[in-house]
């Protein structure tokens, strides 16, 4: 459903609410009775399928009402804290890994009973596990947040250019590269990318990549200003085409970029180029997707309905469709078994690529230096100030 | 069937129905009194609901104090010392640098051509010519910046043409994501606002005037110099405003045109907003408000802005 027949609808129903309330003299809202439809904010990736949300509601047999949403941490804030979210929402999709501690702490979003999402057996371990996977989903010990994608930011290069398969974010810093290395213009994954790099190589002691001192931050964006001021970088990358049109072009050899940029510059260029995707043995940043239930959704009953889009959003049907259209990593086991038992929808050539990328993405998550994106870092303004800095260098 | 020129007040058809076309029923609207004068202040209305309280609101903001992530009452200067003391007031000097040589070529090839198009094509067409100047920005803006990649790119068709003539043989990577490549975005995008107001403002300088100058002697350099500039040049200073406000403003041609890091005013305050720091970027959106006024103030002192109206006058 797209965003004209989002706001038909809700005006033809808020006419009828209207006329009812009118003629049974009473307000509609009042009464706990359950939702009909799950009014959803997704961001446009949380969905199998290229058009819209139909395939999604016709596997949780719930009538989704979608109006698509950013990934901006501003916008999530502005709209659930402060603006009106809560009464136009019943769920959320946004970054796992601080998105859901600011939504919960300002009490915009509410905690879940798992044991209505039958499929939560099957969650990757990693998320009861404890420590840093498990936090992306919990605020304050509760579980508020379903996750639907993650994966490990990384390298996309040109393999045909370079002729090796760079295992270290090293050769972005190698000078025959110059001019021709790209970053994500984005202070978070990148930050953390080269912290991991700069830790992990042992030229920079860092204590916890993901929430970075003043004084680490420095050291890292100093680094960057070394390599910047010496003409290392053609440019740092924003907006998706952005980043696929710098690498099929061959504008630049190698570029941190998320995954499906990669795949989608591999498609683009033919046999012009060959771009693939790399594992860093000095780690990557680690993010995720998650669906949250709003406040005002579980006040207007919608919770029966969460559960049941959730239960698909771990579904293995879900977790392989995802894996194979957008490249992110499922968050399930059984995906390779599903893959199996459907040859009709996944036939063997397809198998075989997503098996292989589904082993490349559990030999990044392998990596010991990786860390957990962290949206709302402690010093949130050395990151800002020393960002700005190396634009102006 | 005959017709009734009825007069005020008169039935117009006869019968027993009494239809009238009196005025009074429509004095409330439009007598001396009626609603019609308020008419005049919507605009009035207008001005102060979505310029001066979102203004006024942006100041106030400003000097808020930040929480994790919102903002709370209270009065800081914070925000401005952040700016300040920060990289950020740098990257606005050097994003005003920028604009200002945006404004400057867009001068030295849109001013000429609105010149020659008042001067050289016959009047009926003119404004036919620069209509056509308007059939870019049918496109949508995104898609004309993004084509110029493959233009500007190291491989893209400047340089494939260069190399093939033999005139360089590596290719020439300045045009592309570097301040070279914003400028040329900047000016590609916004050259027709030089062209329209440099057109509006020859209004102002009559054919009789450059018969003079003909008359005289003045070669076509001094007349340009010496008489069309000057009798133009308040509409020069408002395009000028335009193209400036623009390219310190829009994201979009520094993202895909600029190099490492590429960021320009209107980018600067995004990115505050991004961080969730409000008090910051109302801060440094109130600096921009500033810059302009204190820009137009300067304009209006040396130029008479009131100039530009002369010609509808």
């Amino acid at each position: 459903m797209d965003q004209h027949e989002f706001n038909r609808r809700f005006f033809l129903k808020g006419l009828a609410g209207i006329t009812g309330a009118a003629m049974a003299g009473y307000v509609p809202g009042l009464s706990a009775a359950e939702a009909e439809e799950l009014r959803c904010w997704f961001s446009g990736i949380a969905k199998v399928g290229a058009k819209d949300f139909s395939a999604m509601a016709a596997h949780a047999g719930v009538e989704l009402a979608v109006t698509t949403k950013s990934a901006r941490a501003d916008e999530a804030i502005q709209k659930m804290v402060v603006g009106d979210g809560n009464k136009l929402f019943d769920a959320l999709t946004d970054n796992g890994g601080g998105m859901e501690d600011a939504l919960a702490s300002q009490k915009a979003i509410v905690p879940l009973d798992v044991s209505q999402i039958p499929n939560w057996n099957n969650i990757l371990p990693m998320y009861n596990e404890g420590g840093l996977s498990a936090d992306t989903v919990r605020y304050d010990g509760k579980i508020y947040a379903v996750p639907y994608i993650s994966n490990a930011d990384s390298m996309a290069y040109d393999y045909k250019a370079l002729g090796f398969h760079p295992d270290s974010w090293g050769v972005m810093f190698d000078s025959q590269f110059k001019g021709y290395v790209a970053l994500q213009n984005d202070f978070g994954p990148t930050l953390t990318n080269m912290a991991c790099y700069l830790k992990g190589s042992g030229q920079v002691e860092i204590e916890n990549v993901g929430d970075m001192k003043p004084d680490e931050v420095k050291a890292v964006c100093q680094f960057l200003i070394k390599y910047k001021k010496k003409g290392q970088f053609r440019t740092f990358w924003d907006g998706f085409q952005n980043g696929v049109s710098l690498l099929a072009s061959g504008e630049v050899l190698m570029s941190s970029c998320w995954e499906p940029v990669a795949l989608v510059a591999n498609k683009k260029t033919g046999d012009k180029r060959e771009i693939l995707y790399g594992t860093m043995k000095e780690g990557h940043q680690l993010w995720n997707n998650v669906v949250m239930l709003s406040k005002g959704g579980r006040k207007r009953g919608a919770d029966a309905l969460f559960y049941k889009l959730a239960n698909v959003y771990l579904s293995t049907w879900f977790g392989a469709n995802t894996l194979k259209s957008y490249g992110f990593a499922p968050q399930m086991t059984g995906v390779n078994e599903y893959m199996d038992a459907n040859p009709d929808e996944f036939d063997g050539n397809t198998r075989k690529v997503l098996q292989q990328r589904l082993a490349d993405k559990n030999a990044r998550y392998a990596v010991k230096g990786n860390a957990w994106q962290n949206v709302f870092p402690t010093h949130l303004r050395a990151y800002q100030d020393w960002w700005a800095r190396l634009q102006a260098a | 069937m005959a017709v009734s020129h009825a007069k005020h007040g008169q039935p117009l058809m006869g019968g027993s129905r009494n239809i009238t076309a009196s005025p009074d029923r429509w004095r409330w609207l439009t007598g001396e009194d009626g609603l019609q004068k308020w008419v005049f202040y919507i605009p009035a209305l207008f001005m102060v609901f979505f310029f001066i309280i979102p203004l006024a609101l942006t100041m106030v903001w400003s000097v808020f104090e930040r929480t994790r992530f919102w903002m709370e009452p209270g009065f800081t200067l914070f925000a401005y010392e952040t700016f300040f003391t920060s990289a950020r007031a740098e990257n606005y000097l050097f994003s005003m640098i920028h604009s200002a040589w945006a404004v400057a070529i867009s001068f030295v090839i849109g001013f000429p051509i609105a010149v020659f198009v008042r001067r050289r094509i016959p009047q009926i067409a003119q404004h036919r010519v620069i209509l056509l100047f308007i059939l870019p920005f049918m496109i949508s803006e995104l898609v004309r910046v993004f084509a110029l990649r493959p233009v500007l790119g190291r491989h893209g068709l400047i340089n494939n043409l260069l190399i093939q003539l033999g005139i360089i043989d590596e290719p020439i990577s300045v045009i592309l994501f570097t301040p070279v490549g914003v400028v040329i975005g900047d000016v590609l995008s916004f050259l027709p606002f030089m062209v329209f107001a440099g057109f509006l403002a020859m209004e102002a300088v009559q054919k009789y005037v450059f018969e003079v100058c003909d008359d005289l002697g003045a070669s076509a350099l001094r007349t340009f110099r010496d008489v069309i500039i000057p009798l133009a040049a308040p509409g020069i200073f408002a395009g000028g405003v335009f193209i400036f406000v623009n390219s310190l403003g829009g994201a979009l041609v520094p993202t895909i045109l600029g190099g490492p890091g590429a960021v320009n005013a209107g980018m600067i305050v995004n990115q505050a907003i991004v961080a969730v720091d409000f008090p910051l970027a109302m801060a440094i959106s109130t600096i921009m408000i500033a810059t302009m006024i204190l820009l137009l103030y300067i304009g209006h002192r040396v130029f008479d802005l009131t100039k530009i109206l002369e010609p509808i006058q």
